[in-house]
């Protein structure tokens, strides 16, 4: 798979800058942090995942229900209703499949940044220098599109234990719950 | 959602490289009415709309070999697509692309995922 068009875009501002949480540094730290940055995308990703999954199995319960009941009537009085309800599942589905895609670009974007880490670590002159880390960290910032991701990154950049990234994930699937869909705007 | 009799000969080129968003997209679009031709990238649509007229482009962004926002450039660069409304529907979500694509001359963003009808309700409004 081509996962060329994954890379990060070029850097072009020096506001670009990633800060990283004063603690004491060491290498081993850096991969640790850069691991569980991994694992808290991932698990991000697949909370995501479940909230479209719930969705398609509502929406597919309701499409057979409304399904049956226009199929034991006996006139069409309720047609309009039923057809409308009909509708709004269908939408409901449209939304839910589309973070099927979502998910495969987020994973992407995670073995992209596992990757850059392995070939990163290999070097150990590189590895050991802190400014080297800043790098690689900065350009994995701008690998993260979507507002979970970037939110995700600046949190566990910054410091925060997995804990305080689970509760934070646990607070955007809420959110998600109550608004599935993204902004639009006309220029 | 049913389309109406002027739809019918509206031409919406969808570009996107996820098989499953296209699907989700001629879905909603053509249940509306309108006619949907795919591309999976900036390079494929761009060839299409130079031998084919279309109304309307709606493109992802991040897309192997060309991306939407040079798609976008591309097009309005010729003289055919210059008035044409050109919307990308994208996950990405940040101020500093969304300005670049404005300034190749998209008319519009739609961040993903997007509900069929915010979608035909924007098309509608853009055509």
């Amino acid at each position: 798979m081509d996962l060329s068009h994954l890379a990060p875009p070029p850097r072009d501002s020096s506001a670009d800058e990633t800060m990283i949480a004063p603690i004491a540094w060491t290498p081993e730290q850096q991969i640790a942090r850069m691991l569980l940055l991994c694992e808290a995308q991932m698990e991000s990703a697949l909370s995501e995942s479940d909230v479209a999954v719930d969705e398609l199995i509502k929406s597919f319960k309701g499409l057979i229900e409304a399904g049956q009941a226009l199929g034991a009537q006996n006139d069409n009085t309720n047609l309009a209703q039923q057809l409308d309800t009909l509708r709004k599942q269908t939408a409901a589905a449209v939304v839910a499949f589309q973070f099927y895609d979502k998910l495969n670009q987020r994973l992407g974007h995670v073995r992209y940044s596992l990757s850059a880490l392995a070939m990163f670590v290999c070097d150990r002159e590189k590895a050991h220098e802190r400014d080297q880390w800043r790098r690689l960290f900065s350009t994995l910032r701008r690998l993260y599109r979507t507002e979970e991701e970037r939110q995700l990154f600046k949190l566990m950049v910054e410091g925060a234990s997995a804990e305080e990234a689970r509760e934070h994930i646990q607070q955007s699937t809420l959110t998600l719950r109550s608004t599935p869909t993204g902004e639009i705007e006309i220029f | 959602m049913p389309g109406s009799a002027s739809q019918h000969s509206r031409v919406i080129l969808a570009v996107d490289d996820s098989a499953s968003m296209r699907q989700m997209v001629r879905f909603t679009l053509e249940s509306a009415g309108y006619k949907v031709v795919q591309a999976v990238d900036g390079v494929e649509a761009l060839d299409y709309a130079k031998q084919s007229a279309v109304d309307l482009v709606l493109t992802d962004v991040n897309m192997p070999r060309m991306d939407g926002i040079t798609l976008v450039r591309e097009l309005r660069g010729l003289s055919s697509y210059k008035f044409t409304p050109m919307l990308v529907l994208t996950t990405e979500s940040g101020q500093d692309t969304k300005q670049r694509g404005k300034q190749a001359g998209a008319t519009g963003w739609i961040v993903k995922p997007f509900s069929p009808e915010q979608l035909l309700s924007t098309i509608a409004r853009v055509l």
